[in-house]
């Protein structure tokens, strides 16, 4: 079954690909290959690959169903939020923010992986932005670290 | 005599105070991410790349501590499937075999050791193997067109997608993906901007290392979620701990022979470490015999794989430098760092920066030998990290993946598409798409659009100039027996394992 939903996938995308290529063109042109060709061809390869999946499935129904939902679900979110919030709460906060879910989903107590994340924060913000020149952001520490 | 010439400068290069540093520190760092169970050479030269360029090293001292670092994943692979039976890197599969019996029998000690030796062997040869031919290879290439180039490059999809086993159609869509990610952004040559959505962020193309991290290691993250490997099972170190004179001289045509076998599996674009440990395990059981105990703690079969995978990685070198196509996903990479720079590699590479090219040639040989002494005396240095908890080490590696994503542009657009490759490389690897396929994609898809409207416009829209030359009929002719052979022999086999039963 999900390879199936693979295969519809790309071809959904190579459909879209497809479509919004459909209109590139150069404003004038000096060669005879334009920007349109090569995008149109990967869009038919991938329609042509998905629909070979879609057709020939090889792979059959246990996807995902012994998978930990709860982890992941948990460690997907935290991952997105630290994108999300590593500029403005700067580098060391949004670690310790981080790492006590993505630290419980692997199976370490809310003590641990707290101090595990104030661990990390300093120490590679030390390491990096101190010792080796990689700027990071302060972001609410910035009082404290100084910097942007 | 050009050649030794060259190397003699090149060591001039690897010798010098940075470089040398950087190589023993890039070997530490292989060393122990190889040795973690789901970290590979991949993930580690994807995160140390934004940094070595945020550091602002030179380019060639940027490219040697990637190489180091490569070397010493294929080295630090052996250690966890030795003392744990879990690969520490998908090339250390077949070490668990007799790696772990060995250790079980107390002799973990003899299979750490004899494992770098052979390791270092396997180094050796495929550096040495380098030195011999990268030269003509690079001399031969720089024949090579436009439509020849755009050959060769399908050729290099034919090799990943054929040996891929058993989902070449998977496979071929992952490079498909790639390519079709490498178009998003400005079109140099017309000035459209393609797949931007008119976000300004886009219109410069997405940022090699955003996609690299993002599906090599956020995925990574959320795939070990699954698979729970404790540390406690780890095999202490008892007894003897170096191997002796007999055990080498058992092994020693075992080696050599795996060193090449794996040299030339390296150089073959697409069939990397995986490939050519498994290939020679199976070699020299069958030369092996009945005299062999492959299974149950055979010697040969850790010396075997390990100089292979070892040399294989080296191998992949090759194809990167003197072609600018590269033989491996971690090669893949490191052309994606070089282009950090402003570098191509390629066989003209071989004359404009000779430094770049033999000075790192020279730090592997340099780092071979450091990996040797780190990897004897140290491993039981190694073995206590192995005991670091995931509930630190997993947000660690996050933390230095943003940090990596976020030096190159100081943007949050930049980890927010991070963290949602990291969540479609998730789905596709649980889906059985391979992901190398599709960093060789996109890594060459610019190239290969380049090159491909090129030659049409020599042409004027012809395509027939494709496949005008000897040199472009020969790789379309290896391109198809390398998608059509490997599934046929498949099948047979099937067939025959389907027939035997009902024959005997």
């Amino acid at each position: 079954m999900s390879d199936r939903i693979l295969g519809a996938a790309c071809v959904a995308v190579g459909a879209a690909m497809a479509w919004a290529a459909k209109d590139y063109a150069a404003p004038i042109s000096y060669e005879p290959v334009g920007p349109r060709a090569f995008p149109l061809l990967l869009a038919g390869l991938m329609v042509a690959g998905g629909a070979w999946l879609v057709v020939k499935p090889t792979m059959n129904g246990h996807w995902m169903r012994e998978a930990p939902l709860k982890a992941l679900a948990f460690a997907v979110v935290a991952v997105f939020v630290y994108a999300l919030l590593f500029e403005w709460l700067g580098f060391t906060l949004a670690t310790t923010v981080m790492a006590v879910p993505v630290g419980m989903a692997f199976g370490g107590s809310l003590p641990k992986s707290l101090a595990g994340g104030v661990g990390l924060g300093l120490v590679l913000y030390l390491l990096f932005d101190k010792a080796l020149d990689v700027v990071l952001p302060t972001g609410l520490l910035s009082f404290l670290f100084g910097g942007r | 005599m050009d050649t030794l010439h060259y190397l003699f400068n090149g060591f001039g290069v690897a010798l010098t105070a940075t470089n040398l540093g950087v190589a023993a520190l890039g070997a530490l760092i292989g060393t122990i991410v190889g040795m973690l169970p789901g970290l590979g050479p991949i993930n580690g030269v994807a995160i140390l790349m934004p940094l070595a360029f945020a550091l602002k090293l030179p380019p060639e001292t940027a490219l040697i501590l990637l190489a180091a670092v490569y070397m010493g994943c294929e080295f630090g692979g052996r250690i966890s499937s030795i003392l744990l039976n879990v690969p520490g890197d998908a090339g250390a599969i077949m070490t668990a075999m007799d790696g772990y019996p060995m250790a079980r029998q107390g002799l973990a000690g003899v299979a750490l050791s004899i494992s770098a030796w052979s390791s270092f062997i396997g180094s050796l040869v495929a550096t040495t193997g380098i030195v011999l031919f990268a030269p003509l290879l690079a001399r031969w290439a720089l024949a090579f067109g436009p439509a020849e180039y755009f050959a060769l490059m399908c050729f290099a999809f034919a090799c990943i997608t054929g040996l891929m086993g058993d989902a070449p159609m998977k496979a071929a869509l992952a490079a498909v993906m790639g390519l079709s990610l490498s178009t998003v952004g400005l079109d140099s040559n017309s000035g459209v901007y393609r797949f931007t959505g008119g976000d300004v962020h886009l219109s410069d193309g997405i940022q090699f290392i955003v996609v690299v991290i993002g599906v090599f290691s956020i995925s990574e993250i959320l795939l070990m979620l699954e698979q729970h490997h404790s540390s406690d099972g780890i095999i202490k170190l008892t007894g003897r701990a170096l191997f002796n004179l007999k055990e080498v001289a058992h092994t020693w045509w075992c080696t050599l022979r795996s060193a090449v076998v794996g040299f030339v599996v390296g150089v073959l674009p697409g069939a990397g470490a995986t490939i050519a440990s498994a290939m020679t395990y199976a070699m020299e059981k069958r030369i092996a015999g009945e005299s062999g105990k492959f299974g149950e703690g055979d010697i040969r079969g850790v010396a075997a794989p390990e100089a292979a995978n070892n040399a294989s990685a080296a191998g992949s070198f090759v194809p990167m430098l003197t072609l600018g196509v590269p033989g491996s996903g971690t090669t893949a990479v490191m052309v994606g760092a070089l282009s950090l720079y402003n570098i191509t590699p390629g066989p003209a590479l071989f004359q404009q920066n000779p430094n770049l090219v033999w000075g790192l040639i020279a730090s592997m040989f340099v780092a071979n030998v450091l990996l040797l002494f780190i990897n004897i005396p140290m491993v039981g240095v190694f073995t206590r990290l192995l005991r670091t908890p995931n509930w630190l080490l997993v947000p660690g590696i996050l933390a230095v993946s943003a940090v990596g994503v976020y030096s190159v542009h100081a943007t949050t657009f930049d980890l927010m598409l991070m963290s949602a490759f990291g969540v479609i490389g998730f789905l596709l690897r649980k889906q059985g798409v391979p992901m190398a396929p599709l960093i060789l994609g996109f890594v060459l898809g610019d190239m290969m659009e380049q090159n491909l409207r090129r030659a049409l416009s020599i042409t004027n829209g012809d395509p027939g100039i494709l496949v005008e030359s000897n040199i472009s009929i020969g790789l379309w002719v290896a391109a198809i027996v390398m998608v059509t052979v490997p599934p046929l022999l498949r099948w047979r086999a099937r067939r025959r394992a389907r027939l035997a039963p009902a024959a005997g």
